[in-house]
C-alpha cells in the first residue's frame, strides 16, 4: 500500500513555479493598468461612474484635474475596461502593495496625460535576498476578520506544490503566539472586532500585520455596512497592504516578501 | 424557460394561524420541504413574512403573511424553520410566538436590544454588552470545550461549544455569524448591475453560483431569456466550480486524517484547474463573468477547448486519486461510521446538497428545477444512505466525475451567437431563482423598482445545513470533529452573510 503511494508521488513531475515567475505575476486577478497616453477627461469621468467601490476618483490639484486610482479599493471587477476605449487594460504585472494606504494610490494628470508621483519600481526581491530577509523562518498566522473566504482559498493555495511557500522558509502556524506575522483578510465585522484585537495582542512583539484583499485594505464592497467596523487598520495597526479581490497566490507571495523587505513601520 | 416561478399566495382574510396550519404538502411527505423564510417591507413599510416551500412541483410555492402582529412559529411542524425564524426576529423584529429558542442569532453581545436593521435606521448603532447564554449540559464528568471563533488554520471564524464526557461529545452548540456583514441590507438601493458584485462576495469559493443565481432572479424579474450560448457557458462555469470545490473537499478530508500525499495531490489538481480558468477567462474563480442578461464577455472557443482539456486531465487524475484514497485501509477506518447524519434528521432540517444526498435525500435543483442548460443535459444524481464521512466523500467523488463529463459535453456542442441581451428594467421587479451550488440549493429572491433593488434575500445552503452538523457530531469523539466538519464543508460567510 505505502509503496503504491510513494510510487505515485515519485511519478509526479516538479511543479514548483520559479520565484522569478511568481514575483509581480497577477494572472487571474484582473487588476487594472492605466495607459496614460489614452486618457481623456471624458474617459476618466466614465471610469469614475462605472467603478463600484470608488477606486477611481477625479480630484483637483493646483486647479488641474487628476485621475486617482486606489488599488486598495479595487475589487478587480473589470467594469472599467469596456468604457475606457483602451485606456484601462488588464495589468500584466502587479506589485503594488504598501506600508500605508496612500502608497496604493496612483495619480495621473489629465491635462498632460502623464503619471505623477513616484513610479513604482519592479519587484526587487531576488533569490539570494529572500533567505537573508527571512532568516529562513517566518511564521504566519492567518486571521479571517470577516472575509467572504475568497482570500482564504488563495492563501491556502500558497501551500500547494506550485507556489510552495515553505521553500522560502515561510510557515503557517496554528497559534498567534507562534507567529511573526498576522495576515488579516476581510472587512472587520462588528462581531469579529474583539477577536481581532485579542489575536493581535496574542502575537509576540516585534510583529508584522498585513491587511489582505480589497476588504482588508479598505472594506471593499462591504465598506459602510452597519455590520462592518471597517478595514483592518480601523481596529489594529497595519504594516502592509496587499490589494486584490482576491489577490492571487503570486500576488500574495510578492506582497509578503515586499512587506518583509521594509520591516515593521 | 421552465423555472421555479414562485406564485405568491394571497392570504386575504385568513389569519396567520390558519395559514401556517395548512402548510403545503409534498407527495410523500407530511410537510413540503422548506426552502426559506424571510422578511420584507410592503409599500407602507409594513412587515411581511415570506415562506417558500418546494412541494415537488416545477415551481416553488411562496406564502406571504403579515408580520406586524405576532406570527406563530412553525418550528414544531417544520424544524428547519428554527434559524430562519430567529433571523427574522433579529433582522425585522417580528414577534414570533411559540418558538422554543429565540436567543439572538445574527447579532452578538455588541448589538443593542431592539435594533432591527432591516426596519430601523442603522447609522451609528451603539455598542452594547448584552449577555448570551449557551445551553448548559449538567451531570457528572461533563466538561465544556470552547473552540473559536479564531481557529487553528486558514479557516473562517465561528464558535463551537462542546459538552463532552471524556472524549465523547454529548452536545455541540454552534455560535456563528462572526462574519455577518449585513449583505442583504447592502443590496437595498443598489442598481441591479452592481448587485452582481455583492452577490459574488457572499461566499468567495462559490462566487459563480451566487452570480448566476442572482442574475437568473433578475432575468426572471425582467422576463428575459438569456441567449443559449450564455446559458451553456454558465453551465460550464457552474460545473467547473463544483469540480474544483469537490476536489478541494476530498483533499481537505485527507489533510484532516494526516494523509498528506493525497492532500497535496488534490490541491495540485485543483490549482491546475484554477490556472486553466485564469488562462481561459482571466479569473481563477470565474468572478465578474455572469451578469443579469447573460455574460459580460464571450469566451473564445479555442480557449474553451484548452479548458476542456485541462478538465479532462484533472478528472482523470482525480479519479486515480480517489481510487487510492478509497482503497487505503486507514482512510476507510477513519471515514466509515464517522459523523452519521440520519435521513430523518436530514429531512426534518431540510438539508440540501451533497450532504443531503449522502444521507439518502434525493434532491438536486439541476434535475428537479432545471435552469441554464441543464434541461438539455443528461446526468444522474448519486444518492447513498449511509450518511457518514465516507458517504459524503463518495458522493463528491462521483459528482466530480459527472461535472467533468457535463463540461466536456457542453463545450463540445456549444451554441453560437451572442452572450448578452439588454434588460428591460423599468417598473416593478420581482423575481427569484434557485441554483445547485457545490454546497446545495442556493436561492435568491429579489424585489426592485426601475432598476434599483429594494430587497434581496439569499438562502444559502450553508445556512440550511449548519444546524444539522451537531447531530452528526454527537456521539463521536471530539478528535473526529474537524473531519466531520470538513465532510460537510459549509461556508461560514455564506451562512452569516
Amino acid at each position: 500500500m505505502i509503496f503504491e503511494v510513494i510510487e505515485r508521488s515519485l511519478r509526479q513531475p516538479n511543479r514548483v513555479i520559479p520565484v522569478e515567475a511568481v514575483l509581480g505575476n497577477c494572472d487571474g486577478s484582473r487588476m487594472p493598468e492605466v495607459i496614460a497616453a489614452r486618457l481623456t477627461p471624458a474617459i476618466a469621468q466614465r471610469l469614475v461612474e462605472v467603478c463600484p467601490t470608488a477606486a477611481f476618483r477625479i480630484e483637483e490639484h493646483d486647479s488641474r484635474p487628476h485621475l486617482r486610482l486606489s488599488y486598495g479599493e479595487c475589487i478587480g471587477c473589470g467594469r472599467c475596461f469596456e468604457p475606457s476605449e483602451g485606456a484601462v487594460v488588464t495589468a500584466k504585472t502587479f506589485s503594488w502593495c504598501g506600508h500605508a494606504k496612500d502608497q496604493l494610490v496612483r495619480d495621473w494628470d489629465l491635462d498632460s496625460r502623464t503619471e505623477v508621483g513616484p513610479l513604482r519600481p519592479e519587484p526587487k526581491v531576488v533569490r539570494g535576498q529572500i533567505h537573508s530577509l527571512l532568516g529562513r523562518a517566518l511564521n504566519i498566522r492567518q486571521l479571517d476578520a470577516g472575509s467572504c473566504n475568497g482570500c482564504e482559498a488563495e492563501i491556502s493555495a500558497l501551500a500547494n506544490p506550485y507556489y510552495d511557500l515553505e521553500r522560502f522558509g515561510i510557515h503557517f502556524v496554528a497559534s498567534p503566539k507562534h507567529a511573526d506575522m498576522l495576515l488579516v483578510t476581510g472587512p472587520v465585522t462588528r462581531n469579529m472586532a474583539d477577536a481581532v484585537k485579542a489575536t493581535y495582542e496574542a502575537v509576540p512583539s516585534p510583529k508584522l500585520v498585513v491587511a489582505v484583499g480589497a476588504c482588508g485594505c479598505s472594506g471593499g464592497i462591504f465598506a459602510g455596512s452597519h455590520a462592518v467596523v471597517g478595514a483592518v487598520d480601523a481596529v489594529i495597526p497595519v504594516d502592509g497592504y496587499i490589494p486584490g479581490c482576491p489577490p492571487t497566490p503570486a500576488m500574495l507571495v510578492t506582497g509578503i516578501l515586499e512587506v518583509l523587505r521594509w520591516g515593521p513601520s | 424557460m421552465k423555472e421555479n416561478t414562485p406564485a405568491a399566495v394571497p392570504i386575504g382574510e385568513r389569519s396567520a394561524w390558519e395559514a401556517t396550519l395548512s402548510l403545503p404538502r409534498a407527495k410523500d411527505e407530511a410537510v413540503a420541504r422548506l426552502v426559506t423564510i424571510f422578511g420584507s417591507l410592503g409599500s407602507n413599510r409594513e412587515r411581511q413574512v415570506h415562506y417558500v416551500f418546494d412541494t415537488g412541483d416545477a415551481c416553488y410555492r411562496e406564502i406571504v403573511l403579515p408580520g406586524d402582529g405576532p406570527v406563530r412559529s412553525v418550528v414544531l411542524e417544520v424544524p428547519a424553520a428554527a434559524w430562519y425564524e430567529r433571523e427574522l426576529h433579529d433582522q425585522y423584529g417580528v414577534e414570533i410566538t411559540g418558538h422554543p429558542d429565540l436567543r439572538p442569532l445574527v447579532f452578538h453581545d455588541n448589538w443593542p436590544d431592539g435594533v432591527h436593521p432591516m426596519v430601523d435606521g442603522v447609522d451609528n448603532v451603539p455598542w452594547s454588552n448584552r449577555e448570551y447564554r449557551f445551553l448548559e449540559v449538567q451531570g457528572d464528568g461533563v466538561a465544556e470545550v470552547a473552540v473559536g471563533p479564531v481557529h487553528a488554520g486558514v479557516i473562517e471564524p465561528g464558535h463551537f461549544r462542546f459538552s463532552v464526557v471524556g472524549d465523547t461529545v454529548l452536545h455541540l452548540e454552534l455560535r456563528h455569524f462572526y462574519t455577518h456583514k449585513g449583505t442583504e441590507k447592502l443590496f437595498e438601493g443598489t442598481s441591479v448591475h452592481a448587485g452582481t458584485m455583492i452577490a459574488e462576495s457572499v461566499s468567495g469559493d462559490n462566487c459563480f453560483a451566487h452570480a448566476v443565481a442572482y442574475s437568473q432572479a433578475v432575468e426572471k424579474a425582467c422576463q428575459t431569456v438569456v441567449p443559449p450560448r450564455a446559458s451553456a457557458i454558465r453551465l460550464i462555469g457552474l460545473e467547473l466550480e463544483r469540480l474544483v470545490c469537490h476536489i478541494s473537499d476530498v483533499g481537505g478530508l485527507c489533510t484532516d486524517v494526516g494523509f498528506s500525499v493525497a492532500a497535496a495531490y488534490a490541491v495540485r489538481i485543483k490549482e491546475s484547474l484554477l490556472q486553466a480558468s485564469s488562462q481561459c477567462c482571466a479569473t481563477r474563480y470565474w468572478r465578474g463573468i455572469a451578469v443579469p442578461g447573460g455574460l459580460r464577455f464571450d469566451i473564445d472557443s479555442r480557449k474553451l477547448v484548452e479548458l476542456n482539456q485541462a478538465v479532462a486531465q484533472a478528472a482523470r487524475e482525480f479519479s486515480d486519486l480517489a481510487q487510492l484514497i478509497l482503497s487505503t485501509p486507514s482512510i476507510q477506518n477513519r471515514f466509515e461510521t464517522a459523523g452519521i447524519l440520519t435521513r430523518d434528521v436530514a429531512r426534518d432540517l431540510a438539508i440540501v446538497g451533497p450532504v443531503a444526498r449522502a444521507s439518502g435525500v434525493d434532491l438536486d435543483v439541476r434535475r428537479d428545477h432545471p435552469y441554464c442548460h441543464y434541461g438539455r443535459a443528461r446526468f444522474g444524481v448519486p444518492v447513498t444512505h449511509y450518511g457518514d464521512v465516507m458517504a459524503r466523500a463518495r458522493i463528491r467523488i462521483e459528482e466530480a466525475a459527472i461535472s467533468a463529463r457535463l463540461i466536456e459535453e457542453t463545450a463540445n456542442a456549444l451554441p453560437a451567437g451572442s452572450v448578452l441581451v439588454p434588460l428591460e428594467l423599468l417598473g416593478e421587479l420581482h423575481g427569484s431563482s434557485a441554483v445547485e451550488s457545490p454546497r446545495g440549493e442556493l436561492y435568491y429572491w429579489l424585489e426592485g423598482h426601475n432598476g434599483r433593488l429594494t430587497r434581496c434575500h439569499i438562502k444559502s445552503p450553508s445556512f440550511q445545513n449548519w444546524p444539522a452538523m451537531p447531530f452528526a457530531v454527537v456521539g463521536n469523539i471530539i478528535a473526529d470533529f474537524p473531519l466531520i466538519n470538513k465532510s460537510f464543508n459549509l461556508s461560514y460567510s455564506g451562512c452569516d452573510r
